[in-house]
């Protein structure tokens, strides 16, 4: 395989950002593909080169393969990178890149079909005697024959959608005498967000933690992993919060869950990076959840404390090189990433875009913030309204809590309302600090994360602020109102000349 | 002179007499004390303040009526009016929710449902109607109990920010 020249990056936002960065710096040219709705956006700015795709929904622009593909023969790019989401998981994709001459740094065609119907990875995954939570393997015929299987292996269970991920069409049951709405509304969401209405039953497991494990393979049959990511932060089933290491892992279950998942991935000749998702429960039993095969959100935090720059490591296994580690790297120190939302927690989490008029980032020591926006960019109604993602790192975990939250202070974005409080709450609250948060936690914890840490000196300080900042501007507003009719605006009505003067 | 400040989400207004002091300086007097703090605007709608000694990095967003008003990692949206604005406001939305209440749209988006009809009796709280932005659907809930006086929605349309929704009287 040839040295990349050019790459296209298949994606908007902070991670288009983040993948241009390293290619910067291996001397990769760089190829930006935008909607009409990014013009404005980081990625083009960033980019040597950019095409625009389409209209601003995304099935119209990014998911449209023929386009991006077009885009990439104008450009004379010889690799796409597909970031995460739209097409970084799609197999059709991989193979019509293939086609064109075009390498897709990412795993085959066929180790994205084995993981990507949830069902089919399940088969494989017991094949190898990989655990997976106790649940179904095939399809039913009939939402009786499900409810029958829902009862045998006992409420509550949780619904899934096959095709899925991100929390779409998933639903827990705890009762038989709501099971067949649960069951209907599961197929209904799978149908909407995937195109298939494949629902499968799995045994739900009480206070689960969501640990995942880092996987790379290189195309000469090395594979190895790079230790795990505490995900049970999630809101919605979404990931909020990550770190590095788990709180809850011994290195003998470490080992022992990057074994299985080095096992995962070899079992469907995976090639790239890609993460093996686990449930583990109360007891310290691991069972496999689904493989993502793809570059993650959370992938800083394993940066962080491995030290490797796994975009970079992701185009040189494209390039065709050898894996330059053997075995997994020993943790060093702790990290941290939060999701940086424009959304309102106050107001139930409503989705808050709009132009960002200040933006004042967090710098010092151990800090890392990927963004994909800045000062006076509107952030567009239609993608995902995760904006930034801020990680650190320190020797222990106590210390990166600790500047994590340091960090979170120095945040200031204007004109959007993000959610910068909540993290800090999430971050100040015992659970979190003690280390054993299960999946549970921010749902248990709505109440208190959304408001009761405030503290009444700052909210007198704020009042007493607010009081002199509107008193500053209205003596500004006095003093640019003309006492008589300046030249030119005689006749004028004093209401008119307010107005032309701002009030 | 006079100022009333309303915390988002309280019933009340406090009373804030201010009095410039010189220098940035400024005489506060709430809830019976007076304190004497130092306030330096700086360039974007921010003020360093200085106030018993301790030193407060306060940033400022106007949201509408309210201000957006941070200090060390915490947002307070307060309302703040002097007596002639509070006078201009009685009887609309602001310091109290009487009299009509205009719902409009805290986002750019997209109307997807609209779940009441004109003339309809709503309970305070009641969803009104349902504005997707960012592949999320928000319901936006009556402030008060009244009645559906105005419903300028309409479903499958595109809505800027503030654009008018429903008026309950």
């Amino acid at each position: 395989m040839a040295k990349i020249r050019k790459i296209l990056v298949a994606n908007r936002g902070e991670i288009a950002v983040r993948v241009m960065r390293t290619c910067k710096e291996l001397g990769i040219a760089t190829v930006a593909v935008y909607s009409e709705a990014d013009r404005s956006a980081l990625h083009v700015r960033t980019a040597d080169q950019a095409f625009l795709v389409g209209p601003p929904p995304s099935r119209e622009s990014y998911l449209v393969q023929e386009r991006i593909l077009e885009a990439a023969r104008q450009a004379g790019a010889d690799a796409i990178h597909p970031g995460y989401g739209f097409l970084s998981e799609n197999a059709s994709f991989v193979r019509a890149c293939e086609k064109a001459g075009i390498t897709f740094i990412g795993p085959p065609a066929s180790a994205m079909d084995a993981m990507g119907e949830k069902t089919r990875a399940r088969q494989n995954m017991i094949k190898v005697g990989v655990p997976v939570v106790p649940g179904s393997t095939e399809p039913f015929a009939s939402s009786e024959e499900a409810r029958a299987y829902a009862e045998k292996i006992g409420f509550p269970v949780m619904l899934k959608a096959a095709g899925g991920g991100g929390g779409k069409g998933m639903r827990r049951v705890d009762r038989l005498e709501d099971f067949d709405s649960s069951w209907r509304a599961a197929k209904s969401e799978a149908l909407n967000a995937f195109g298939n209405d494949a629902v499968y039953i799995e045994k739900y497991l009480e206070k689960p933690h969501h640990v995942e494990i880092q996987v790379f393979a290189d195309a000469h049959g090395n594979t190895i992993h790079l230790n795990e990511r505490e995900c049970s932060a999630q809101r919605r089933h979404q990931k909020v919060v990550e770190e590095t290491p788990s709180p809850i892992l011994s290195p003998e279950l470490r080992a022992k869950m990057g074994e299985v998942a080095v096992k995962a991935a070899q079992a469907v000749g995976y090639v790239g990076a890609g993460t093996v998702e686990f449930l583990v429960d109360v007891h310290r039993n691991f069972y496999f959840l689904e493989m993502n095969t793809r570059l993650q959100v959370e992938h800083p935090v394993t940066e962080w404390v491995t030290g490797l720059d796994l975009v970079a490591w992701q185009i040189k296994v494209a390039e065709g090189e050898k894996l330059p580690l053997t075995r997994a790297p020993t943790p060093n120190g702790h990290a941290i990433e939060v999701r940086i939302y424009a959304e309102d927690p106050g107001r139930n989490f409503m989705p808050s875009p709009g132009r960002i008029t200040e933006l004042r980032v967090p710098g010092g020591p151990y800090l890392r913030d990927d963004s994909g926006v800045y000062p006076g960019y509107t952030v567009p109604n239609f993608y995902d309204p995760m904006i930034s993602k801020l990680s650190v790192w320190a020797p222990t975990r106590a210390e990166a809590i600790e500047r994590a939250k340091r960090a979170l202070d120095e945040y200031v974005v204007k004109g959007i309302t993000a959610n910068v409080r909540y993290l800090h709450a999430i971050l100040s609250h015992p659970e979190f600090t003690g280390g054993d948060y299960d999946t549970g936690f921010l749902p248990r914890q709505h109440e208190a994360l959304l408001g009761k840490t405030e503290d009444p000196q700052l909210t007198e300080a704020a009042l007493l602020a607010s009081v002199v900042y509107a008193y500053q501007r209205d003596q500004k507003r006095a003093k640019s109102l003309p006492q008589a009719p300046a030249q030119g605006e005689v006749g004028i009505s004093a209401w008119r000349r307010a107005l032309r003067h701002g009030r | 002179m006079r100022y009333f400040a309303k915390l988002h989400g309280q019933k009340e207004a406090v009373p804030v007499d201010i009095e410039p002091a010189g220098d940035h300086r400024y005489k506060l007097t709430h809830a019976g004390k007076t304190v004497v703090v130092d306030a330096l605007a700086l360039e974007g709608g921010a003020l360093s303040l200085l106030m018993d000694g301790h030193s407060y990095n306060v940033e400022f967003d106007e949201a509408g009526d309210e201000v957006r008003v941070l200090v060390r990692g915490q947002w307070s949206r307060i309302d703040v009016a002097d007596e002639r604005r509070l006078r201009l406001r009685q009887g609309t939305a602001g310091f109290s929710v009487e009299g009509k209440q205009l719902i409009a749209a805290p986002m750019p988006g997209k109307v997807v449902k609209v779940l009441v009809k004109l003339g309809d009796e709503v309970k305070e709280g009641q969803g009104l109607v349902v504005v997707e932005a960012m592949k999320m659907e928000n319901e936006l809930k009556s402030p008060k109990a009244g009645k559906v006086v105005e419903l300028p929605a309409r479903e499958g349309t595109a809505v800027e920010i503030n654009a008018r929704l429903v008026v309950v009287e």
